[in-house]
């Protein structure tokens, strides 16, 4: 077996390594995949806490890598780009698990009475937010019976809240990055993060919370 | 019935629904220290809110905690590392 290192080469290093790669030379190649890939799978793990659907993430991140390399811009680090892709791809994955249709949440609001004061949106028949949670509370929560995956609830969650919750909540991206990382504003960032962890906490608590938090699988 | 008085005739008392526009600043640590005491004084005078900021920050913490705890492998598997690199030699 061959030796891995994680340790990410310095700055010369990394402009001849992209001087390989640019160059289509084998051991530079060789090189990046074994120099950066546990970096690359840690960002996947994080997304999918199993190593199966980490490493399906990990070889597809790298076949952009393959064959974006030309466009690669040497204004940010091999690193920065590296990350990128394997988010991209993660998020990707994430889409394509998708089992059912999420709506549209646009018009998604908290319930207040005329003077301001908080009502319960289980109280609100009405409320879009409460459907959503009465139509897909069984999907939520079918896995393994009892045993609820954390993930796959987060997974279930409307698009935009599902991405912008896992890149700033569990990757822990900057506001900033994440706008980038999903073309949208910083301000849509924000809002849109607040949104997702109120549905979040609502599908939470929708579910009995205390047997949740003992009964969670935690893979 | 005393918190709906207190909005009404107390100067800067925040409503619930101000809170709630507030919370994710206040989560994040930007409220102004203003804001920070507005929003403190309803919190102390209002049950429904301070469960309602409960629930928020739990559910962040649950869902770090949930992604957070495995711990990533340290190498590769190596046949893993090989089908990635022969994947290249078919693009």
């Amino acid at each position: 077996m061959k030796k891995q290192t994680s340790a990410i080469v310095d700055d010369a290093n990394e402009k001849k390594l992209i001087d390989g790669l640019l160059e289509n030379d084998d051991l530079a190649y060789e090189t990046l995949v074994r120099q950066y890939s546990t970096r690359m799978y840690a960002v996947a793990r994080r997304f999918f806490n199993n190593d199966d659907d980490a490493q399906e993430c990990l070889q597809k991140a790298f076949i952009q890598v393959f064959k974006n390399i030309l466009s690669f811009k040497k204004d940010s680090s091999l690193m920065t780009w590296l990350h990128r892709i394997t988010v991209n791809e993660a998020l990707m994955m994430i889409r394509q698990k998708k089992r059912q249709k999420t709506m549209s949440l646009e018009s998604f609001a908290q319930h207040y009475n005329v003077y301001g004061e908080r009502t319960d949106f289980t109280n609100d028949e009405g409320g879009e937010l409460g459907r959503f949670i009465e139509n897909n509370i069984e999907t939520l929560f079918e896995k393994n019976e009892t045993k609820i995956s954390l993930n796959e609830i987060i997974y279930q969650l409307p698009e935009k809240y599902c991405n912008v919750l896992l890149l700033r909540d569990i990757q822990e991206i900057s506001t900033r990055e994440t706008a980038e990382l999903l073309a949208i504003t910083e301000t849509s960032v924000k809002t849109q993060l607040h949104r997702a962890r109120l549905l979040l906490k609502a599908i939470l608590e929708q579910h009995d919370k205390e047997s949740l938090e003992n009964n969670w699988k935690v893979n | 019935m005393i918190k709906r008085l207190m909005t009404k005739y107390v100067p800067g008392m925040l409503t619930c629904e101000e809170v709630d526009s507030f919370l994710y600043d206040f989560h994040e640590g930007q409220l102004s220290n203003i804001e920070k005491v507005k929003f403190k004084l309803h919190l102390s005078m209002c049950a429904e809110c301070r469960a309602y900021v409960r629930g928020y920050k739990n559910t962040i913490r649950i869902s770090q905690a949930g992604f957070k705890k495995a711990e990533p492998i340290e190498n590769i598997p190596e046949e893993l590392l090989e089908v990635i690199l022969k994947s290249r030699t078919k693009n």
